[in-house]
């Protein structure tokens, strides 16, 4: 149960670096219940103003499901609790698992009035970012113990060529780094 | 006196001044006047070029194609609109079964525009996969015409290897007249204020336009021989000046169509009688391009008499095929080349007639000339004929080239003065002048052989991808052809092949500088960009290309490479696919749209993406490497080498190419070979260093650590930014046992790797220090987990490496009584 401060980073530098991949767009998402109009358009639609809003019993889940093993390297989820207050999650369950009924929990998160993207980096017990077939994000309660909760934006990152230094090797160096393919 | 069709001459001569809207309603009305063939061609090359070829095309389909030239329009359009088998069967009029013997059969259909049929009719082949018969009938169309460069082109990309000398050479061609347009399409009439413009350059040049010249365009239907259409003067200033009549007709020549007589614009003229002596000559003469004969006019075919304006010349530069002003400064390497005395080329318009007379004889045989002269009235119609279509073939064939050349000048003086004086011509034997036209003219065509068959060489190297050669030939060519867009973009794109993307921006950077509408070859302008990295450079040609045309691909290629070295994929595909849907022919375009499939790792889209290109052009070696690249990535490393081993039979030269090889073979277990491999990828392009990094890698694998070791100690000469070679070096000594050497070169790498792409070099280091024996592997080249039997004291390396890193505070804890 480690606490998380949330922190202003914006996830999508690490994108442009070419590390690591949006690979929401991959994916098949679902929600436990959501309030028509707010639903998972609005949770992917990379615009910090439109959100989801729930309309159901705790926990609230987010389901994400990929066609196959999909290395995840982290979660982040855009919280602000200025703006939604006791909306705002305050304690994340992440779960990973095969399907629906495999899960299991690998990370919680507790979120002290969020102001921005909160990272959840997915590791193994080596260190390692998880493989993974469905990854489950479940909030667990809102901040001021609210019922519903909005959440802006969830982006899932994949890095970018985890081949070994033989088989794929990274360089650095531009002379090298030109003659790495033919395009 | 044959008459001239008025309401033709005038819908050909609204052609000819791209007033299309005129000529399509006055088509239209004719049509519906008389219901011929010749109006209803004339209707659909008024759509044609106006550039509907949808209306041609219903219009052909609803009243059908009753002559030889409705036939060829029609397949035209159909290839237009991609409808490719009905082209085909339009062309071959719907006997598609043709054997072989009807093949001749098509070209006495087709006459003039056989060589033409044949070419469309090997690239409808190309296109539908039927390889053999395209590379014979474009091999057929040569043939009749060697000045088709497309059909050369396209025997090239055909994989064939056609022999440029044997193919560029005139002395096979029966006349020149399947060489050159029978009709003056292209002719504009001449009109007396045109007559006065002329373009700066030219005004040196004594040119007296002869009457005749100025006698407007006939045209007439270039596969009939029958009627000959003759426009009225239009330029009625023109004819009043020679106080001759007009109608210059010219006869019908039975051999050959009637001559086209347009006289372009003709340069100044001053009416009559020049004699001005040639202001300008130029010191250089072109080997082709232009002839420096007098022209008698065509009237005099008729038996008019003309007063004996001078006739010299005139260059004309027809803007409509794309002359230049005559370049002054043509280079004397040309008159080098030319065989026989130099006789000065002019580049003539489109029809012109200037030709009209022999008097194109230059100054050999001077006094042959001015009797020529005489003597071409009687004959005009051969040497005319001859000239005419030299002159237009000349400029069709030098339209590409931007080749206008000087006038010649030499000759000119004596002309003006003979002429004056050559009022009263004897007539002299007939032969001798045309001999002499011929000869003059073959001599202009041969100089313009010369070049095709050294850029045909270059271009058929290229296509070989033998680009060094490519280079060296390219580098052969006068400095005046080198420096166009053509032939320094090919020269980029030989380098890109070379993998030498400076040099190769370089190029491209001249042409961009030069002819900044000048699109082909720029995607690899782009890509090259790409592989250097350079992000602002590649968005500013993506930026200009996309503003000069938006219709072409190689503008949406650059646009999408843009996006791509940002990183940001999404967008990139969608410009590569409206590079596809720009044009659905351009290979390249797919191929680039797989490469970012595989990016985003989307392998099954990225797949049909290569087949796609590889469907387009067989000989797209990129798209071979794609699929291969994908069968890598999917670990299917035997198919990957059929793939890979495939792009290199097309491209033997590419030393990333083999590199790919090797490592793949290296990873089907069979090392020997891979090592084979690498060195020879080594001995092709000793500038690479990811094979001897391979090498190494591979000697490393195979225990051969002490080759590695000496492999990379080199290579750290060649490039000693790279981190990974630090990290491979570090490798190596840790298996040696060196582990201090192993640590200094694992701290390097880090330093040198900032941003931490290689988190393995991070993991190597700690692997060293965790005890965990499990090491899932990563690859198939992965760090033995030494369960930490060594430990070492970091600090001794801390002056070596600037880590701060949290492990590195573990490691402090773990102090070992050792030190080193």
């Amino acid at each position: 149960m480690a606490v998380r401060p949330a922190v202003d980073i914006d996830p999508t530098k690490d994108e442009k670096t070419g590390k690591v991949r949006e690979v929401g767009s991959l994916a098949v998402w679902s929600l436990s219940s959501c309030k028509p109009g707010f639903g998972v358009d609005q949770l992917r639609d990379d615009n910090l103003d439109t959100y989801w809003q729930s309309d159901g019993p705790q926990p609230h889940l987010v389901n994400i499901q990929f066609r196959r093993k999909m290395t995840i390297q982290d979660v982040a989820i855009y919280a602000d609790y200025k703006s939604d207050e006791s909306y705002t999650p305050s304690r994340i369950s992440v779960r990973i698992g095969n399907h629906f009924n495999d899960l299991q929990e690998i990370e919680i998160v507790d979120l002290n009035e969020p102001t921005g993207w909160v990272v959840i980096p997915l590791t193994d017990v080596s260190d390692r970012p998880i493989r993974t077939f469905m990854v489950q994000i479940a909030v667990l309660s809102n901040h001021q113990n609210g019922r519903d909760t909005h959440m802006r934006q969830i982006k899932i990152h994949s890095p970018v060529n985890d081949g070994s230094v033989s088989k794929f090797p990274n360089f650095t160096s531009l002379e090298c780094s030109q003659f790495t393919c033919i395009r | 006196m044959i008459i001239q069709e008025p309401i033709q001459a005038a819908i050909w001569h609204a052609l000819n001044h791209y007033a299309f809207t005129d000529a399509i309603f006055l088509a239209e009305r004719l049509y519906a006047e008389v219901k011929s063939d010749d109006a209803l061609f004339l209707l659909a090359t008024s759509y044609y070029r106006s550039g509907k070829p949808g209306k041609a095309y219903s219009l052909l389909q609803t009243r059908g194609c009753p002559t030889a030239q409705c036939r060829y329009l029609m397949a035209k359009c159909c290839m237009d609109m991609d409808k490719l088998s009905k082209a085909e069967s339009w062309l071959m009029g719907g006997n598609l079964l043709r054997s072989k013997n009807s093949y001749e059969d098509l070209i006495n259909e087709y006459g003039d525009a056989a060589c033409f049929s044949l070419s469309l009719l090997g690239k409808i082949y190309s296109k539908t996969e039927r390889v053999a018969k395209a590379a014979e009938q474009l091999k057929r169309s040569l043939k009749l015409n060697p000045f088709l460069w497309s059909s050369y082109e396209q025997l090239c990309n055909l994989g064939e290897k056609p022999d440029p000398a044997k193919v560029f050479q005139l002395s096979n061609l029966q006349t020149f007249s399947s060489c050159q347009s029978a009709y003056s399409s292209t002719c504009p009439a001449p009109t007396p204020t045109a007559t006065q413009q002329l373009p700066p350059a030219t005004d040196s040049t004594p040119v007296i336009e002869h009457v005749e010249n100025q006698v407007p365009v006939q045209e007439t239907p270039p596969f009939s021989d029958a009627v000959q259409t003759r426009l009225m003067p239009s330029v009625d200033s023109g004819l009043k000046q020679l106080g001759d009549q007009a109608d210059l007709s010219m006869s019908d020549m039975p051999q050959v169509p009637m001559v086209p007589r347009c006289v372009g614009r003709p340069r100044p003229r001053a009416g009559r009688s020049l004699l001005g002596g040639p202001t300008a000559l130029s010191p250089f003469t072109p080997s082709f391009g232009v002839l420096p004969l007098d022209t008698p006019s065509p009237a005099e075919n008729l038996g008019t008499f003309i007063t004996p304006s001078p006739t010299l010349i005139h260059v004309e530069t027809h803007g409509g095929l794309g002359l230049g002003i005559p370049d002054p400064k043509a280079p004397t390497k040309k008159t080098m080349t030319r065989r026989g005395s130099k006789p000065p080329v002019f580049s003539q318009s489109g029809t012109n007639n200037t030709s009209v007379t022999s008097a194109q004889q230059s100054g050999l045989g001077y006094s042959a000339v001015t009797n020529v002269r005489r003597s071409s009235r009687l004959f005009s119609n051969a040497n005319s004929v001859k000239e005419n279509n030299k002159g237009n073939l000349l400029l069709n064939a030098a339209g590409k080239k931007n080749r206008t050349r000087g006038k010649s000048s030499i000759t000119q003086p004596s002309f003006n003065e003979l002429n004056e004086l050559n009022k009263p011509e004897k007539p002299e034997t007939v032969t001798t002048p045309q001999a002499q036209a011929v000869g003059l003219q073959k001599a202009a065509a041969e100089g313009l052989m010369l070049l095709l068959q050294k850029m045909g060489k270059a271009y058929s190297c290229l296509a070989q991808y033998n680009s060094k050669q490519a280079i060296e030939i390219f580098d052969e060519l006068p400095a005046h052809h080198l420096n166009t867009g053509w032939v320094l973009s090919h020269l980029g794109r030989a380098h890109f092949e070379l993998a030498e993307y400076n040099q190769a921006c370089k190029y491209f950077t001249e042409v961009r500088r030069m002819e900044p509408y000048h699109l082909e070859g720029m995607e690899y302008y782009s890509t090259a960009l790409w592989h250097l990295q350079k992000e602002v450079a590649l968005s500013a040609l993506a930026q200009e290309l996309s503003d000069c045309d938006k219709e072409s691909p190689e503008a949406w290629c650059a646009v999408g490479n843009c996006f791509s070295l940002q990183k940001e994929h999404d967008a990139a595909i969608k410009f590569f696919q409206r590079a596809v849907q720009v044009d659905a022919s351009f290979a390249y375009a797919y191929t680039l749209l797989g490469h970012e499939y595989v990016l985003t790792e989307e392998l099954d889209k990225a797949m049909s993406c290569f087949r796609n290109a590889i469907r387009i052009d067989p000989r797209h070696y990129n798209a071979w490497y794609g699929v291969g690249m994908i069968y890598y990535k999917q670990e299917k490393f035997s198919l990957a080498e059929v793939h890979f081993k495939k792009a290199l039979s097309i491209n033997p030269q590419s030393s990333v190419l083999m590199c790919h090889i090797g490592v793949v073979q290296h990873a089907l277990q069979r090392s020997d070979q891979a090592l084979a491999t690498l060195n020879k990828a080594i001995a092709t392009d000793p500038k690479n260093p990811l094979c001897k990094f391979h090498r190494a890698s591979i000697l490393f694998a195979n225990d051969k650590h002490q080759d590695a070791l000496k492999e990379l100690e080199e290579l750290k000469e060649i490039v000693p930014k790279e981190s990974l070679v630090y990290f491979l070096i570090g490798k190596v000594h840790k298996k040696l046992g060196n582990t201090h050497l192993a640590l200094m070169n694992f701290s390097w790498a880090m330093d040198l790797d900032p941003k931490g792409a290689n988190n393995q070099i991070k993991e190597a280091i700690d692997k060293r220090y965790v005890n965990d024996d499990d090491e899932p592997s990563v690859g198939f080249d992965h760090d033995q987990a030494e369960g930490g039997e060594e430990s070492l004291n970091l600090t001794d390396m801390s002056h070596e490496s600037s880590i701060v890193d949290a492990d590195e505070m573990h490691l402090h804890a773990m102090e070992s009584d050792e030190s080193l």
